[in-house]
């Protein structure tokens, strides 16, 4: 196990070797200029409990200050105690990208003075992180971008100004949650590219469980570091664009601060190193703060927190426990005659809950489900159920949308209704309806139980079934006169209506195509 | 029988709290006093503690001798206190200290300097930080106190008070709960009237704790112990073979030449009953205190960053019209009037070793000092550091089991009056005191004061036992031979 990933790192300090600075394109938007871009990550892990203490960590819309111990409050004399949970996500992440486990890190501290940091410092790992060195290949942009380093850190309170009562208030429910703090190098060229590479590290964190990576609701949050220079010449000086929580804005983020370099380089004034934020409705980067306004953090040695040694060995155990990842989920599915529009679906739905907290193994996801449903199944026709009306109608639902972890409908469920419109027990319309009322109605009723209770099944005695097919179409055409005599003039469109009155009097049970040709039959041919 | 116990019992306590009644108000040792409670029946059970006030309790107040914390209960016991509790130990208060543990003479303190009770109408300096501990031993108001260790606070105060002073080995005993001035050099140091007493509380919290992350792991508490049955030296009575190091580098100029005989005299005694004495040299001591007051004023600084008047504490609400913009203008009221002048100051240093430009050249410069006291220590040490990987050194013929100093330069000093307090010339003199204690600090190391001198104006002066990190118990031993040459 030792040699194997002692040969696996020497691959991949071949790979880095190997990489240069990609050729330049020339983009429309800004011809003649180079974009540089580098982002820097701060992920949640997705732990029960916070990195150095044991309370709790929270979800948005938790109540404030319910999950605080005296060590989150900075209260005197409390002292920290490091959640191995968060470690192994963190190796897990750095498995994940490839990066160089350190058999030593280390922990230090950050000093300012905020209301959202209550011990004055954050705990971090400035000066030894967890990982090093790895490797994000983006899933839509043929790129691998360098990951300069994983390092291990506490989240802040949120504090939040209260303008009508002129007064802050925190909250310190997120004070001390686990963060991997993840920084890429500036390897990537365009904003598109750097949409590709948050989604696919997004999807990367998701699948081993180590983040919800979930930007709106801030358990995933960007800082980018923009750049323009001219091709072949030098990167320029770059600006840092703060908490940007949607790849959407990111993106549009990126795009604005690269017009605004090229305008002030264009008209001869220089860019000013400097950190940024940005105005979500101008669309615009402002100005935080300049270089000489940086603090200085006063990084010290955590005093309290021994060095994190992880030696070979563990790095095996944990290589052995590692969820599959995207690039290598959507290859498989890829594989079995999915379309990328196909996988792409079953891959985002409800990403993030393939794996519980804690890296435990959670209720699966849609591809996990998928994979069941497939056993055995022709794959194409188990997604075109799975994606577009198990999914579909979840989502459709009027009352209210389920997401999929509420899918009522278990895999051997929805296996044997597959089957039955399959082996044409069910005409798909039928099948559709009983996957609604299963949706609507959840028990663990077999399918075939449930359509047959519900006179679903479809009139398959070939005798029986002609004779019902043509008593409703005679029915259809005494209710509907108008529409019969407009076939009978030649108007074939209406025949549908028709089809439509049947398919309602049989409850969907009736074959439509069936139906159609009999009344091309009755009105058309026979006139 | 039981009735006879139960009484004798009481007894104790009451005469903990007769003389606290009869003495505090002179001595300002106490400045909390706790009713007595039922108590479980432990090996403590007899014996009457006072706690330091920067270790926290849930029934009486944790101030620090600050400003900053003059009102503040903690919700939480420290681990410490818990353990005194379940061993049945009567906590009778909460002692005075300078301000968060900064200080050696016990006068940087919201509830007033310590007086020493050795002879009150001297008004002669307790000592500190832990000035108000060894002072309530001192005056019997409890048969020991916990006090704590950064720079040689437990050690002398009870070297002026005349009473036994013990800083463990460095992770011996749980911080948890212990309000932190330095992390890497604070200890929980325990206080008594003799060494019998120091050990009994201190086999009692000597005890591993998950919640502190600096604790020793029972695997180096078993290999010190190891190290110290192998030797197996000097367990009836006679000192032979117990080789005895006295470090040159310990007699500075400072040292009051009055307290060269006597210790003298101690090392005779040793001698005599068998022991070697070795002259050792500790070359690095010289930087030792540089270091130290780098590396724990940036601790300081750091440590003490919470103190913002926002979760808890003194909270100072800003002028009418004072700039409310920035968090850190907010936070400067509460600050600069919660703390006293000699935490500003460390804070002030401590925040100037850790900025860009000084980390270096000071903070990583004290580092590095601070390993080559460590190793100074592993080289003339018979038995092997078991902290060290790998151990530094096999243990040698040529090392030595202990080292011996004198625990002060001098005798208690008078109480600076107002006039005095705050000039240079006291300051000083002040850290130059700390030469002697800080390196055992510094390199984790067991220290023990005991009352084995008189200096020339008949006050007492404490000899200090240093050992090989894990060897607490070797110490108190040898402090205890100490202890029968003072009879």
């Amino acid at each position: 196990m030792l040699l194997r990933s002692c040969h696996t790192y020497r691959n991949l300090l071949q790979t880095r070797l190997l990489h240069t600075r990609p050729a330049y394109r020339e983009d429309k938007r800004w011809p003649g200029w180079e974009v540089v871009v580098g982002i820097e990550v701060h992920a949640q892990i997705k732990t029960r409990q916070k990195l150095f203490s044991e309370s709790l960590t929270s979800e948005l819309g938790h109540t404030p200050n319910t999950n605080v111990s005296p060590y989150d409050a900075a209260f005197p004399g409390t002292l920290p105690h490091l959640n191995f949970k968060c470690v192994d996500l963190a190796l897990r992440t750095a498995l994940a990208l490839q990066a160089d486990i350190q058999p030593r890190s280390s922990f230090d501290r950050k000093h300012y003075f905020y209301s959202d940091l209550p011990t004055g410092y954050q705990i971090t790992q400035f000066y030894a992180p967890i990982a090093k060195d790895g490797i994000l290949k983006l899933s839509k942009h043929n790129l691998r971008v360098r990951i300069n380093q994983i390092q291990l850190e506490q989240d802040t309170a949120k504090s939040m100004f209260d303008p009508r009562r002129k007064q802050s208030q925190i909250d310190l429910n997120r004070a001390g949650t686990g963060l991997m703090e993840i920084v890429s190098q500036p390897d990537m060229r365009s904003p598109e590219e750097a949409g590709d590479y948050v989604r696919t590290l997004q999807a990367v964190l998701r699948s081993v469980g180590s983040s919800d990576g979930n930007m709106e609701q801030g358990s995933f949050r960007c800082d980018v570091n923009v750049s323009v220079n001219r091709p072949g010449a030098p990167f320029g000086t770059r600006c840092e664009i703060k908490n940007l929580n949607s790849v959407k804005f990111t993106m549009i983020a990126i795009t604005s601060e690269v017009f605004r370099q090229t305008a002030l380089l264009e008209s001869g004034r220089p860019v000013a190193q400097e950190t940024r934020g940005f105005d979500e409705a101008k669309a615009e980067t402002f100005k935080l703060r300049s270089k000489e306004d940086a603090p200085d953090y006063r990084y010290m040695p955590d005093p309290n927190l021994p060095p994190l040694l992880v030696d070979a060995e563990y790095v095996a155990r944990m290589q052995e426990g590692m969820p599959e990842l995207p690039e290598r989920t959507r290859a498989r599915l890829v594989a079995r005659g999915l379309s990328e529009r196909d996988a792409d679906v079953l891959m985002s739905v409800d990403s993030g809950r393939e794996v519980g907290f804690d890296g435990e193994a959670g209720s699966g996801g849609a591809v996990a489900y998928f994979d069941a449903l497939a056993h055995g199944r022709d794959a194409k026709v188990v997604v075109n159920w799975t994606t577009h009306e198990l999914l579909g109608q979840l989502a459709a639902r009027k009352d209210k949308a389920l997401t999929f972890s509420q899918n009522p409908v278990s895999v051997q469920q929805m296996g044997e209704l597959i089957d039955l419109v399959q082996d044409g027990s069910l005409t798909g319309t039928s099948g559709k309806a009983l996957l609604r009322h299963m949706i609507a109605n959840p028990s663990p009723a077999r399918p075939a139980a449930l359509a047959a209770e519900m006179s679903l099944l479809a009139m398959t005695d070939r005798a029986s079934s002609a004779d019902a097919l043509r008593a409703l179409c005679e029915g259809a055409v005494a209710a509907l006169p108008q529409e019969a005599a407009a076939v009978r003039m030649g108007n074939e469109k209406v025949i549908m209506k028709l089809v439509g009155r049947v398919m309602k009097e049989s409850r969907g049970r009736a074959d439509a195509t069936a139906a159609a040709a009999l009344f091309r039959e009755m009105l058309v041919h026979s006139s | 029988m039981r009735d006879h116990l139960c009484r004798s019992l009481r007894s104790y306590s009451t005469h903990a709290r007769r003389a606290i009644q009869a003495q505090n108000e002179a001595v300002n040792a106490l400045v909390y006093t706790a009713e007595p409670t039922n108590r479980p029946n432990g090996p403590l059970k007899d014996l009457a503690i006072a706690v330091k006030a920067n270790i926290c309790t849930t029934g009486m107040p944790t101030t620090c001798s600050s400003t900053m914390l003059k009102d503040f209960t903690s919700p939480y016991n420290a681990t410490v206190v818990n353990l005194l509790q379940e061993a049945g130990a009567d906590i009778v208060g909460k002692t005075n200290c300078d301000e968060f543990g900064m200080g050696s003479l016990n006068v940087h303190s919201v509830h007033g300097p310590v007086v020493n009770p050795f002879n009150l109408p001297e008004r002669r300096s307790a000592g500190g930080s832990s000035g108000g501990s060894a002072a309530a031993v001192a005056a019997g108001m409890c048969d020991a106190a916990l006090a704590t260790d950064t720079g040689g606070s437990t050690r002398l105060p009870a070297s002026y008070c005349g009473v036994v002073g013990l800083k463990p080995s460095y992770g011996l005993i749980s911080r948890w709960g212990l309000i932190s001035y330095a992390d890497s050099l604070d200890c929980v140091g325990v206080i008594a009237k003799d060494v019998d007493t120091t050990k009994r509380v201190f086999d009692v919290i000597s005890a591993y704790d998950s919640k502190d992350p600096t604790a020793a792991t029972p695997t180096f508490r078993s290999s010190a112990h190891s190290n110290l049955t192998e030797r197996s030296i000097f367990l009836d009575g006679s000192l032979d073979g117990l080789r005895i190091g006295v470090p040159q580098e310990y007699f500075p100029a400072e040292l009051d030449p009055s307290i060269t005989e006597p210790f003298r005299a101690v090392l005779s005694s040793l001698q005599e009953m068998g022991a070697t004495l070795v002259p050792v040299s500790l070359p690095m001591t010289r930087y030792a205190l540089s270091a130290y007051y780098v590396l724990a004023s940036a601790e300081a600084s750091s440590n003490l960053g919470r103190f913002d008047g926002v979760q808890y504490g003194t909270r100072v609400d800003t002028p009418v019209g004072a700039d409310k913009t920035s968090t850190r203008d907010v936070y400067a009221h509460t600050r600069s009037s919660g703390f006293g002048g000699e935490v500003k100051k460390r804070i002030l240093l401590g925040t100037y070793a850790l900025t860009a430009d000084a980390f270096d050249g000071y903070f990583l410069q004290a580092q590095r000092v601070r390993t080559s006291i460590r190793q100074d220590f592993d080289r003339i040490f018979s038995a092997p550091n078991p902290l060290s990987i790998p151990p530094t050194q096999t243990p040698t013929d040529n090392g030595v089991d202990v080292l011996l100093h004198p625990s002060a330069i001098r005798t208690a000093p008078a109480l600076p009056t107002s006039g005095t307090s705050d000039s240079r010339q006291t300051d000083l003199s002040a850290y130059v005191q700390d030469m002697l204690t800080v390196p055992a600090s510094l390199a984790g190391l067991p220290a023990l004061s005991v009352p084995a001198c008189k200096g020339q104006d008949g006050w007492p002066v404490g000899v200090s036992v240093v050992g090989q990190w894990g060897s607490d118990e070797l110490v108190l031993r040898v402090g205890k031979v100490l202890e029968g040459l003072r009879a």
